[in-house]
C-alpha cells in the first residue's frame, strides 16, 4: 500500500472519513498471500484436531494428574485478551475518556474474535466433542440437567453471554460507520455494505434510541467484564486443588486479563496504523495512554503475585507451601521467573515517557507481556497439577505436537480474522471519532510540533 | 393547499440545533433532521422525551433474572440431591446464573428494541436524504404547506443553512 496522505492538522468529519474508508479499498498481494498463511495454518490445526477426535485425547500429552494444560491455558489466555476490548469499549466509555474513540473498534473487534478463538478451546479439550451441548440447561436422555453449582456450567453461561454482548454491542457500534460505508463504496461492496446497514440514516429518531441503547449496553457491559474473568478463576478456586483453591483469584485474573489485553491491542495496532497508513488516526497520544494502563495494571499484578506469596506463608498450610515451593524453584521454576520477568520487571520501563511513544520499543515490551501472561497462565494451571497432595501422584508433562499444532493454528484463526476484517469493515470507528475531533486535532497538533 | 418538504444543510452543528428551536417556536409544519453523529445539541433542540429504549432494556433483564431462577430452582426440585443434609436450592451460584442471564437478555432486548424502535431494517429511505447527512453535513427536512414555505425558507437560511431547496410533492413521514 502506497503511503498514506497526511490528514490536515485540523481534519473535517470528511477527512476522518477518507481516511478510515481508504483502508476499506482492494487490497493488495501481499495482504491475501498474509491470510492465504492464516488459514493454511488453521487448516492444518484442525487436521490434527479432526484426527484427535478420531483417537482420543491420547494423542495430546494429558496424563493424570495433568488433565488440564496448553488447551485450557489458551482458553483463559484469550478470554483474558478479550477483556481489553470491552474495557475500552464500554467502562471506558462510561468515564468518558477521550483517547479511547481511535482505538475502541480494533479493540472491541479483538474481544470479538478472541472470545471465539477462546470458545474453541472447551470443544477442542473434550473427547466427545459431539456432547458439548451437556454443558447447556440441556436436559440428558436420562433427564438429568447440568448441575448449577458446577464452576464449569457457570463458565458456560458467562462466555456465551459475553460472545453475545460483545458480539451485539460491536455490531450497534457498526452501523452508523457501515451506512457512511455505503454511500462511498460501488459495486458488489455497496450491495454488502447496504445489507449491513440495515437502512440507517442518522435521523434525530435512530440516534435518539441508539444513544440511550448504547450507554445501557455499556453499563450492562462493564459488571459482564468483570463478572466473566472472575468466573473463568473460579474454574481453579473453587478445586480444593493446592495453588488453585484461593480467594484472591477474582481480582488477580480480572487485572491479568486487562494487562495481557491491553498489551496485545498495543501489539496489533502498532504494525497496524503502518500497514494501514492510519498513523495520523493513531498518534503518539493515544499509544502514551494504552501504555500507561499497561503500566498500571502491571503494577496490580505484581502485587497480586506477592499477596499471593504472602497469603501462602501466612496460612501456614505445607501442602500449599509446598506447591509454591515447587513453582518458584521446582523443575518448572523457570517458567515462574519468566513470567515476573516479563510482567513485573520490563513493564517497568513505561515509567519513562519516552518509551511510551517509542513504537519499537513498545511494541517489543508488550510481546514480552504477552509471553509473560500466556506462562503465567501455564504456570498455575498446568504447573499446580503436576504437584498434587499425593507424592506418589506426582508426574510431568509434556505436550504433544497435536496440541502444539492446535495453538499455533489459534493464533492464526485470530490473526486471520482480525486482519480480515481490518480490510472490510471500518478498523476505526468514523462515528466517535467526529464526536471527539476537537481531542484529535489536539494530538495532532501535538505530534506534528514533535515531529517539527 | 399541498404539503411540500425543504430540505436543508448546514456545515455546524450548532447553527443546526438552532434553527430547529426557531422552528419549533415557530411552530411551522413538522420536521426530521439528520446528521453525522448522535447530537447532544440537536436533540436537546428537537426536546424529545428520553428513548422508551431502557424501558425494554429494564424488561430484557428482568426476564433474565426470572429466568435464571426459574432454571435453576425449576431442575433442582426436578432433580433433588441431598448433599449431606444441606439446604436444597443454592443461592450463590444461582445468583451467577441469574446475573448472566439478566445482561444477556437486557442485552439483546435493549438491540431489537433499538432496531424496532429506529424503524430498521429499512430499504426506504426517508424524504430528503443524502449521502453527506452521514459524512459531514447536518440536515433538517421540514414538511409544511405551500404558503409557509417562503417563511421557513428564509428562517433557515438565517440561521446559516448552507443550502435550502424545496422537494414538491414528498410525502410526510
Amino acid at each position: 500500500m502506497a503511503a498514506a496522505p497526511k490528514i490536515p492538522v485540523e481534519p473535517s468529519y470528511r477527512d476522518i472519513d477518507r481516511s478510515v474508508l481508504r483502508v476499506m479499498e482492494p487490497a493488495g498481494l501481499a495482504y491475501w498471500a498474509w491470510i492465504g498463511l492464516c488459514f493454511t495454518l488453521v487448516a492444518i490445526a484442525a487436521g490434527f484436531w479432526v484426527r484427535q477426535i478420531y483417537s482420543g485425547l491420547g494423542v495430546t500429552g494429558l496424563r493424570q494428574p495433568v488433565m488440564w494444560a496448553i488447551y485450557i491455558t489458551n482458553f483463559v489466555f484469550w478470554v483474558g485478551i478479550a477483556h481489553s476490548g470491552t474495557l475500552i469499549s464500554a467502562i471506558l466509555f462510561l468515564f468518558r475518556t477521550k483517547w479511547r474513540t481511535a482505538v475502541y473498534r480494533a479493540a472491541e473487534t479483538m474481544t470479538i474474535f478472541a472470545v471465539a478463538t477462546a470458545a474453541l478451546y472447551p470443544l477442542i479439550h473434550l473427547g466427545r466433542v459431539w456432547f458439548f451441548y451437556w454443558l447447556l440447561p440441556y436436559p440428558n436422555q436420562r433427564y438429568l440437567q447440568p448441575d448449577f453449582r458446577s464452576p464449569l456450567v457457570w463458565d458456560a453461561f458467562a462466555v456465551s453471554t459475553y460472545l453475545t454482548i460483545s458480539a451485539l454491542f460491536w455490531t450497534m457500534g457498526l452501523i452508523p460507520d457501515v451506512a457512511n460505508a455505503r454511500e462511498a463504496a460501488s459495486g458488489w461492496r455497496k450491495k454488502f455494505y447496504t445489507l449491513l446497514a440495515m437502512g440507517w440514516q442518522g435521523t434525530d429518531r435512530q440516534w435518539r434510541h441508539y444513544s440511550m441503547a448504547y450507554l445501557l449496553m455499556a453499563g450492562l457491559a462493564t459488571p459482564l467484564v468483570l463478572s466473566v474473568h472472575s468466573v473463568v478463576s473460579w474454574d481453579f478456586a473453587m478445586a480444593i486443588n493446592p495453588g488453585w483453591h484461593s480467594t484472591i483469584f477474582a481480582p488477580y485474573f480480572v487485572a491479568g486479563a486487562i494487562f495481557s489485553g491491553v498489551a496485545m491491542v498495543i501489539t496489533l495496532l502498532i504494525p497496524m496504523r503502518r500497514l494501514l497508513g492510519i498513523e495520523d488516526l493513531l498518534t503518539e497520544w493515544h499509544f502514551d495512554n494504552l501504555a500507561k494502563v499497561v503500566l498500571l495494571t502491571s503494577l496490580v499484578v505484581s502485587y497480586a503475585y506477592l499477596t499471593e506469596a504472602f497469603m501462602v506463608w501466612y496460612a501456614g498450610d505445607p501442602i500449599e507451601q509446598m506447591t509454591f515451593h515447587m513453582r518458584y524453584f521446582g523443575p518448572w521454576g523457570w517458567m515462574y521467573w519468566v513470567m515476573v520477568s516479563c510482567n513485573c520487571v520490563i513493564p517497568l520501563l513505561l515509567f519513562s515517557p519516552r518509551i511510551r511513544v517509542n513504537m519499537r520499543a513498545l511494541w517489543v515490551i508488550t510481546i514480552f507481556v504477552n509471553i509473560g501472561m500466556w506462562f503465567e497462565r501455564f504456570v498455575i494451571i498446568a504447573g499446580s497439577l503436576t504437584a498434587n497432595f499425593e507424592p506418589s501422584q506426582w508426574a510431568g508433562y509434556r505436550p504433544s505436537i497435536t496440541e502444539i499444532m492446535i495453538t499455533v493454528g489459534s493464533f492464526a484463526w485470530f490473526l486471520g480474522l482480525f486482519s480480515l476484517f481490518s480490510r472490510f469493515l471500518p478498523i476505526i470507528s468514523m462515528t466517535e471519532l467526529k464526536e471527539g475531533i476537537v481531542w484529535l486535532r489536539k494530538a495532532l497538533k501535538m505530534d506534528r510540533v514533535k515531529a517539527a | 393547499m399541498s404539503t411540500i418538504a425543504i430540505i436543508s444543510s448546514f456545515a455546524d452543528e450548532t447553527q443546526c440545533a438552532q434553527a430547529i428551536e426557531e422552528l419549533r417556536a415557530a411552530q411551522v409544519g413538522d420536521f426530521n433532521t439528520f446528521s453525522p453523529i448522535p447530537s447532544h445539541k440537536i436533540e436537546h433542540a428537537i426536546g424529545r422525551s428520553k428513548s422508551p429504549v431502557r424501558w425494554l432494556v429494564l424488561a430484557g433483564g428482568i426476564s433474565g433474572v426470572l429466568t435464571g431462577l426459574a432454571i435453576t430452582i425449576g431442575t433442582t426440585y426436578e432433580w433433588r440431591l441431598n448433599a449431606g443434609g444441606r439446604p436444597l436450592l443454592s443461592w450463590p451460584p444461582f445468583i451467577i446464573i441469574c446475573f448472566e442471564l439478566m445482561v444477556l437478555l437486557g442485552g439483546i432486548f435493549g438491540f431489537f428494541g433499538v432496531l424496532m424502535l429506529s424503524g430498521v431494517p429499512t430499504t426506504a429511505m426517508a424524504p430528503g436524504y443524502n449521502g453527506r447527512f452521514g459524512e459531514d453535513r447536518f440536515g433538517i427536512v421540514v414538511r409544511c404547506e405551500e404558503a409557509e414555505a417562503a417563511r421557513v425558507e428564509s428562517m433557515l437560511k438565517e440561521s446559516g443553512a448552507e443550502e435550502v431547496v424545496r422537494e414538491d410533492g414528498a410525502q410526510p413521514r
